[in-house]
């Protein structure tokens, strides 16, 4: 698949195509903004990875001109030095599909770059059992069992660690595990999904010792991380 | 001509105009109309009784009828004589003149009687008034016959007021060619009882001084009809031993003469005789007060009023002219009670005078000193325009009143716009006068101390304000200021609420040039302070803290590249970055209002712990997490809390042992909503001696090595995030060893 680029620092740019190539993806590099757009209008990419101060046209400014004048949107990977809650939400909400702050695990880098490819590419088979390390999902009897040992769970909160399974290492919005778990965002008490999570947490053990972190994008939503077995 | 010395000219000349009129009132008896009606008036004021030892023989109406048409036959009086005589009388005395020789029958049997005795008989002279020859008056003595038979001559000249009005006699009568006196008929009539002349005239070196006559009520004196005793219709006891006084009484005789007896009516001249020589004999004479001493009483009163009217309020002082006015009446009507007559008529006068030319001249002085003043307060220019009010007052001092009133308006109106733009003053002040004594002090000054120091001496005030240790300094600033030369313009110090201030001391003079006092003007630059204080801190921060890591990995970069100088050189560079990363957060909470949101705690925490998990996980270190929070939500910014706490786990990474384990226990308050949070290592612990200045900034600069060492911002950073969200951090050591950092945090309500 195609990835384009765009940062004008150079050791960024040599950093982050080496992970692309790694995964066997094309990866191409711009470090102007008005190259970038010129480009996206001409040829199709299937991920931007996309910085935030750039010379021409800043990440955000790219963001909204996608937004409005792009039919065909490639996935975007927000990817700046801004560690700011409020700069992260901001991006999200104005159309980025995920943000990594720098300077980030190249680890973490790439199963980010990845997940977000095989979002792209439409993995959605839905077996009856699913592994994800440690964690074996029986989607039928809705249970997780580690090493042997079944953990019990309510309805809600498998249905809740299955999406984060199914898409780790990807940022999903409150509103989307809402819709996706409640089939609604009305009604429902802002702290629930938090309680929920919280659970799930718990129940799991969700920690980088086993293999898995969940990280709060304040502002935005959650993100299932995937730990890289230790270097 | 100031209005002072105006006042007092004019005074002086009220006075001394004053003064002139009485005198020259009581010189020429101006007011003696008056004098004289008042004095009638107080008639009954020691009115005395009729003396019963005086009888009048009255030749009355009935006696013309009885015995004829006067003149009688001087037989009659001879017999009237014998009739007397043989009533033993005292004396008998003749207010009927005989000066002309009569029938010469007659005349030696009056003569005869006269002389028979016992009692002695006195004769009447009389003046002719003018007199022939372009003398002022003749004499004119009784006839040859009864002259040498009268045991005495004496005169009884009436005496008439301006008014006609007979009120006054004198005891004797110096003729103007003789050197002689002739005594009072009255006064001969008691020296003949007596045989010395009497107190009243003895008194008076001259004799001919006018006395005042008592009178008694009219009709008192008791009386005979001169045809009663003729026929023998009196009994001898009535005459025994009296003082028999024979005169006329009849309305067409012409011997009546108008009194002051109260009743307006005559009094026959026989009755005046009876007053006087009672008047004689009980020695109660009214006397009138000599010049000197009326012209002592009238002016008296008059200056001390005069005195009065330079200190008193012009409602005292028309109290006062009214009492003095009283005071004078009552004065007269008790020297009268006192046998003294004090005519107040010119005191009175005086006093009548001096109040309303006093007012006038004062109401004068006032119009031209307000006009004046007035000009004066257009000329200067720096209040002006004065408002000119609407005249609607007729005259020209209620003008000008009016005018008076709307300067002053103006001036009240510029005096509250002074005190309004004092009170506004953006910075604090308080105005002290020559004395060091504060008198004024404005809102903001008083807010910033908390209580109102107006009245207190300075130096108290400055206790209050100044901390001990710079008050010194603030002495030194406000003793110079006194010096000439070039004295510091402000001094800054730090208050006792640990604000600083910078203050700064202006002189206030007045057109004069004389001190009124001293403005001290306060500037709160204790934001000014800190945000020095903070550059301080960054430059301390960017000077060391930053380099430091950054010289680190220079020094690492020259020698070879290992695995393990790498990982030491991507140590040092996160150091820099949180170090970084701590300093933008830190300053960003410095600028920016709380703004929290509703936040997991547990999670919080955990998510905290797992970000810091490959830096434990290498070093085989393990978290140990403790929830008893049961979803306890805190109102967070997530941002800084969760670096706070990053920092806190970091921490205890860092002094943990190799495969120990960092208890982290997350549990409610038992006492309060709150929830707290225990961050336990094993390492060792936190000496004793820097677990006070633990979270100071930079505490591990200098000598501190060890523990907070490398720590920078970190735990200053803590701190400040926690206080932010209105939870407390304490630091201490765990009883079975290693660090133990809890804070506390309020529970946010479920929305």
């Amino acid at each position: 698949m195609r990835v384009v680029i765009a940062d004008d620092e150079a050791d960024v740019v040599v950093f982050l195509k080496t992970i692309v190539e790694e995964l066997g993806h094309v990866a191409v590099s711009y470090s102007d903004g008005n190259m970038l757009t010129q480009a996206l209008v001409r040829e199709t990419f299937d991920l931007l990875i996309l910085d935030w101060n750039m010379p021409g046209k800043d990440g955000i400014a790219i963001l909204q001109w996608m937004q409005s004048s792009l039919p065909e949107r490639p996935a975007v990977i927000m990817m700046t030095n801004r560690s700011a809650k409020r700069d992260i939400s901001d991006a999200l909400n104005a159309g980025a599909d995920d943000y990594i702050t720098k300077p980030e695990d190249r680890a973490v880098v790439a199963a980010r770059i990845n997940a977000m490819l095989r979002r792209n590419a439409g993995s959605g088979a839905f077996d009856a059992e699913a592994v994800y390390g440690k964690y074996h999902l029986n989607r039928i009897e809705q249970t997780v069992s580690v090493n042997g040992k079944t953990i019990t769970m309510t309805s809600k909160e498998f249905e809740l660690a299955d999406l984060f399974f199914r898409n780790a290492d990807r940022t999903l919005s409150r509103n989307y595990i809402m819709e996706t778990i409640w089939r609604t965002t009305a009604a429902l008490a802002t702290r629930t999904l938090d309680m929920h999570i919280s659970r799930v947490r718990a129940k799991l053990d969700l920690q980088p010792e086993n293999g898995f972190r969940i990280f709060t994008v304040f502002g935005y939503g959650y993100r299932l991380e995937t730990i890289a077995p230790s270097k | 001509m100031n209005l002072r010395l105006r006042l007092a000219i004019e005074w002086l000349a009220i006075g001394l105009l004053a003064t002139g009129v009485v005198v020259a009132a009581l010189f020429w008896r101006g007011t003696s109309s008056f004098d004289n009606l008042i004095y009638d008036h107080l008639g009954d004021v020691g009115r005395p009784d009729a003396d019963r030892q005086i009888l009048l023989v009255t030749i009355d109406d009935p006696s013309l009828a009885a015995l004829g048409k006067w003149p009688w036959d001087r037989k009659l009086h001879a017999q009237l004589i014998e009739k007397l005589q043989a009533g033993q009388p005292r004396s008998i005395a003749f207010d009927i003149l005989l000066s002309e020789a009569g029938d010469a029958d007659s005349d030696t049997k009056l003569a005869a009687a006269m002389a028979a005795g016992p009692a002695p008989v006195f004769m009447p002279l009389h003046f002719n008034t003018p007199g022939s020859d372009g003398r002022a008056y003749d004499t004119v003595m009784p006839a040859r016959l009864f002259a040498t038979t009268a045991n005495g001559i004496g005169h009884v000249n009436i005496l008439f007021d301006d008014d006609g009005i007979v009120r006054r006699s004198a005891l004797c009568f110096r003729p103007e060619t003789l050197s002689e006196n002739w005594p009072h008929l009255m006064e001969l009539v008691y020296r003949g009882r007596t045989g010395g002349p009497s107190t009243a005239a003895l008194r008076d070196t001259e004799c001919s001084t006018e006395l005042l006559i008592p009178f008694a009520h009219a009709g008192e004196y008791a009386e005979i009809s001169y045809s009663d005793l003729l026929s023998g219709k009196t009994p001898d006891q009535m005459i025994k031993g009296k003082d028999i006084i024979i005169g006329a009484t009849a309305a067409g005789m012409g011997d009546n003469f108008p009194t002051p007896n109260g009743e307006g009516g005559l009094l026959s001249g026989v009755e005046i005789m009876a007053n006087m020589l009672g008047a004689i004999r009980h020695d109660n004479f009214i006397k009138p007060l000599p010049m000197a001493w009326v012209a002592s009483l009238s002016l008296l009163p008059l200056w001390l009023l005069l005195i009065g009217f330079l200190r008193w309020r012009p409602r005292v002082v028309l109290l006062m002219s009214l009492a003095t006015l009283g005071m004078i009446l009552i004065l007269s009507t008790g020297l009268l009670w006192r046998h003294v007559w004090f005519p107040p008529g010119a005191a009175l006068l005086g006093l009548l005078l001096v109040y309303p030319l006093w007012g006038w001249r004062r109401l004068q002085a006032m119009s031209d000193f307000m006009s004046a003043e007035l000009r004066a307060l257009e000329q200067e220019g720096e209040v002006s325009p004065i408002p000119v009010p609407q005249s609607q007052a007729t005259d020209l001092v209620g003008r000008q009143s009016e005018a008076l009133a709307g300067a002053i308006d103006h001036m009240r109106d510029l005096r509250r716009f002074v005190a309004d733009t004092l009170a506004d003053l953006p910075d604090p002040m308080f105005v002290t006068d020559p004395d060091g004594k504060v008198t004024l002090t404005n809102d903001l000054f008083n807010q910033r101390l908390g209580r109102d120091i107006t009245d207190m001496p300075r130096s108290t005030a400055l206790d209050l304000m100044v901390a001990d240790e710079q008050r010194a300094l603030v002495d030194r600033y406000l003793e110079q200021a006194h010096d000439a030369g070039n004295p510091p313009e402000f001094v800054r110090f730090v208050s006792r609420q640990d604000r600083t201030f910078v203050m700064r001391r202006s002189e206030v003079r007045g057109d004069t040039g004389v001190l009124h006092g001293h403005i001290h003007y306060l500037t709160d630059i204790s934001d000014l302070a800190r945000a020095e204080a903070e550059r301080e801190e960054i430059l301390q921060l960017l000077s060391h803290d930053m380099r430091a890591p950054q010289s680190t990995i220079i020094a690492l970069l020259n020698g070879e590249i290992d695995a393990d100088t790498k990982k030491r050189i991507e140590q040092n560079a996160r150091r820099t970055m949180q170090l970084a990363q701590d300093f933008v957060e830190m300053a960003r909470m410095g600028e920016t209002e709380f703004a929290g949101e509703d936040v997991l705690l547990a999670d919080l925490v955990r998510e905290a712990a797992d970000s810091l998990w490959p830096l434990a996980h290498e070093r085989g270190i393990k978290f140990a997490f403790y929830d008893r929070s049961d979803g306890g939500f805190v109102l967070a910014e997530p941002d800084s809390l969760q670096r706070a706490i990053c920092n806190l786990v970091d921490n205890a990474i860092k002094f943990s042992p190799d495969q120990g384990t960092i208890s982290i226990s997350i549990v409610r308050s038992e006492s309060e909503p709150a929830i707290i949070v225990t961050i336990a290592d094993q390492g060792r612990g936190i000496a004793e001696n820097i677990l006070p200045q633990l979270f100071t900034r930079f505490a591990s600069d200098g000598e501190q090595r060890g523990r907070a060492k490398g720590t920078g911002l970190g735990l200053t950073f803590v701190q400040a995030v926690i206080e932010r969200h209105k939870g407390s951090i304490i630091a201490d050591n765990n009883p079975d060893g290693g660090a133990r950092f809890t804070f506390e945090l309020p529970e946010a309500p479920e929305a």
